[in-house]
């Protein structure tokens, strides 16, 4: 009895153990086998190099790339992802890494070597460099110069721009005469709502107060991706949103007028490591800038809208508008 | 180790930030999350309790008692928050109702278990005594299943500080998570500051709580099992 | 040369007009179609890696809870350090514990600092109920033992061991099931697991079909991985009355 116990007990054991390891080894290798022709994983997956060896990607060092906590974001990595994945190069895509100050932390810790940034707050968050640029140019120019100090640098920049903006009800912008950011002025005080960074961030509280003299804000941290919601319940008269929001083109929201452009310009270019761009060759940049060239208003509102209205997944979008356009 | 000095330095501040007026302390905050969890608490324990002992008195409901700690363990705390916020929308209201949701259970199955499990002949010889059965519930059942019943709240109560914070990540703001979750603005030694305000909220909770439940444990008891204390968790019965 | 300078790029039909989605637009309380698209890409690998990591930090859990267990139970005195150090790590709240180790030199965003903090939730539970078991072997049988021969290596393993079995896997239900309900929160610091789907709808304007599905699926894999441990507990005790 005592023996056969035994027996039973090393048996179980072994099956759990067995079981363990084939699910933990499974686990790293099942990413290339759950790749199909519709749809590519999106986080942590690394990419399996599509058969022919002529590819420019194949024997490059693998590339670590990250991107913010919001669903444009989400697209933007997935679409960076793909391209180069679909070339033959081995890309880990780490999404949801934090806000624009998180990220950038871990870029330059290591823990990624790209993500795709917004050049106006790359300016103000990062550099912290409050002087409004006049055109879009211009803040590529300097944002390029202050990364490049540091030994990263920007890639093309998308023609699509998504700044900051602050946006209430449609009928509650009518009720107080609301069009332009200033008009928030006439109010004694109003509930303003944006993520909690936007407490200590220039391009927010701080530069509300400071550039525009609106002292009657009160702040309401909101999770991101609630602020329609808020401003739909009541929770608060006026939030941020970004320009792209797809909940914008309903009609039901009243954008106010940024008249002394505190959300600034604010195309996206991904801004890469140097090492990793002289690394990775020539095809790296050039896939990259193919990608960021398609990314004009109207697609990106429309994949923001096929993502955050009909709940469908960053990459499978993704995926979809790079194979229309060749480069999946 | 740079970080834990700064978070130091930074709860000493008392959560302020250099060149950033108008943010709330960290005493303030802190004070909000202990208000909002007295209150989930208090209110879980004025339903949970008086049900559970009723149950284990009357040797009724097991099936629902202890099936109730089993479903109630397998809630991720995050998920009933966010769905709370999906019906109720971001507020109080959506925050104590998924703290109650997740205090009552254990609070219930403990104290139905700590009744039910009074030895028999002990309660047998009350009887005989002429005590009534409501003399018997108040005199002898809960006086001995006070170890167990405050087992159950203890383990409420930290699953309640633990929800608190989390409601941060759904929107409720307020609480030492708003901190915790905005590590943008605070960096990582604020954060980590906060996270060391939140542990020492809980482990005093904890002290207060064994304490209470020393008080109120007959001293028969307390000589017979003198390892219990604070920290001294007996979780749940050791085979459920 | 940028061939899409003229016309621009083509942008797809990404599956249909608002009609084929009407049911997410609404935001009503469940779409399975949703489900059926999405069950590959999101929520099969998000309930995979949860059931990893849940694996991971018990498995570990188990082995260090039961070293200090056997220690504890030859060494009285180590019990209550262990129990005052697995303790407090037990009271400290999740989301506390996952930044407080994010900023350990070296763990950062990472599987790692979510390991460390859910194996340090197992380790009170399992700690508590192997050593409450193999204490509550009666002391005859250990005598018996004894009297039969058997070294006191031979009696752990032939007879105090099998005889704190259900304790044992009780322990190891209650830990198990507490870490999948806790790793819901671990995403924060490591983007997988079924607290990604959660976190994801909550920002997608609190979708509620996506909530409900990962809610659901991480209440069923506790449910079933509890059922499973009490298979396993009545194979390994053909012996005892079940519980």
């Amino acid at each position: 009895m005592q023996r056969s116990h035994i027996r039973r007990v090393l048996g179980t054991l072994i099956a759990v153990t067995a079981a363990v390891a084939l699910a933990a080894c499974g686990s790293s290798s099942s990413s290339s086998s759950t790749s199909s022709s519709a749809a590519s994983p999106s986080s942590s997956s690394q990419s399996s190099s599509s058969g022919a060896a002529a590819q420019p990607g194949t024997g490059k060092p693998p590339i670590v790339m990250g991107d913010k906590n919001f669903d444009e974001e989400y697209v933007l990595g997935d679409l960076y992802q793909q391209a180069l994945a679909a070339k033959g190069y081995k890309v880990t895509l780490k999404a949801n890494i934090g806000s624009s100050e998180i990220i950038y932390k871990a870029l330059q810790s290591g823990q990624i070597q790209m993500y795709p940034e917004y050049t106006g707050t790359l300016l103000t968050a990062i550099a912290g460099d409050n002087n409004p640029p006049k055109s879009a140019a211009q803040t590529y120019q300097l944002a390029n110069a202050f990364v490049k100090k540091h030994g990263f640098v920007l890639l093309n920049q998308t023609p699509f721009f998504d700044a900051d903006g602050l946006a209430s009800t449609k009928a509650y912008a009518k009720a107080h005469g609301l069009t332009t950011i200033p008009d928030l002025k006439k109010l004694s005080t109003i509930k303003y709502g944006a993520p909690a960074e936007n407490r200590t961030r220039y391009d927010g509280l701080v530069g509300l107060k400071k550039v525009y003299g609106l002292n009657n804000l009160s702040f309401v941290p909101l999770a991101e991706g609630l602020n329609y919601k808020a401003l739909d319940s009541g929770q608060v008269q006026v939030a941020t949103i970004f320009t792209t929001d797809p909940q914008l083109q309903s009609g039901k929201y009243t954008v106010l007028t940024d008249t002394k452009k505190l959300f600034g310009f604010q195309n996206v270019a991904p801004v890469v490591k140097q090492s990793l761009v002289t690394a990775e060759g020539p095809a790296f940049t050039t896939t990259l800038n193919k990608v960021s060239a398609l990314l004009t208003l109207p697609a990106i509102i429309k994949m923001n809208a096929a993502v955050q209205l009909d709940q469908q997944s960053p990459s499978k979008v993704a995926h979809a508008f790079l194979a229309a356009n060749g480069l999946a | 180790m740079n970080n834990f000095t700064e978070a130091l330095k930074f709860i000493g501040r008392d959560g302020s930030i250099p060149g950033y007026p108008g943010l709330p302390t960290l005493l303030h905050l802190t004070l909000e999350t202990l208000k909002i969890s007295a209150i989930g608490i208090g209110i879980s324990l004025l339903v949970a309790i008086p049900i559970g002992l009723w149950l284990g008195h009357i040797h009724r409901g097991s099936f629902v008692a202890i099936n109730l700690g089993n479903i109630w363990r397998a809630l991720p705390s995050l998920a009933v928050l966010a769905i709370g916020v999906a019906f109720l929308g971001v507020g109080l209201r959506n925050v104590e109702l998924a703290l109650i949701v997740l205090a009552i259970p254990p609070m219930i199955t403990n104290a139905y278990v700590a009744v039910d499990g009074v030895d028999r002949e002990i309660v047998d010889a009350a009887r005989g005594m002429g005590l009534t059965g409501w003399q018997i519930l108040r005199q002898v059942e809960v006086p001995m299943g006070i170890p167990l019943i405050f087992a159950g709240i203890r383990t409420a109560s930290l699953f309640v500080i633990s929800t608190t914070t989390i409601a941060s990540l759904t929107g409720y703001s307020g609480t030492l998570g708003d901190i915790i979750n905005n590590e943008a603005s605070y960096h990582l030694y604020g954060v980590i500051g906060a996270a060391i305000c939140i542990a020492a909220l809980a482990l005093i909770i904890e002290f207060v709580l064994a304490g209470v439940q020393r008080l109120l444990t007959p001293r028969g008891l307390i000589l017979a099992n003198e390892d219990e204390g604070a920290f001294e968790f007996e979780l749940e019965p050791a085979v459920a | 040369m940028n061939i899409f300078a003229a016309t621009g790029p083509v942008i797809p039909n990404f599956g249909g007009g608002a009609s084929s989605f009407s049911c997410e637009r609404a935001n009503r309380l469940f779409c399975s179609s949703w489900v059926s698209q999405n069950w590959s890409s999101v929520l099969w690998p998000a309930l995979r890696q949860h059931v990893i990591l849940t694996l991971i930090a018990v498995s570990i859990g188990f082995v260090i809870s039961t070293t200090l267990a056997l220690i504890a139970y030859w060494r009285r005195w180590f019990e209550r350090p262990v129990l005052i150090v697995t303790s407090i790590l037990y009271t400290i709240p999740s989301l506390a514990l996952f930044e407080l180790l994010q900023g350990v030199p070296g763990f950062g965003l990472s599987a790692t600092t979510a390991e460390v903090a859910l194996v340090s939730y197992t380790l009170l539970i399992m700690f508590r109920n192997t050593l409450t078991g193999l204490r509550e072997v009666p002391d005859e049988v250990r005598e018996a033992a004894d009297g039969m021969g058997l070294g006191p290596g031979q009696r752990l393993l032939r007879v105090e061991l099998p005889l704190a079995l259900p304790a044992v896997i009780a322990g190891v239900r209650i830990a198990t099931v507490t870490v999948i309900s806790l790793a819901t929160v671990a995403s924060l610091v490591d983007d997988q697991g079924l607290g990604v789907p959660i976190l994801s709808a909550i920002s997608d304007n609190v979708f509620k079909t996506e909530l409900i599905s990962a809610g659901a699926l991480a209440v069923l894999l506790a449910l079933v991985a509890d059922g499973l441990l009490v298979g396993l507990q009545r194979r390994l005790t053909p012996w005892a009355r079940s519980a």
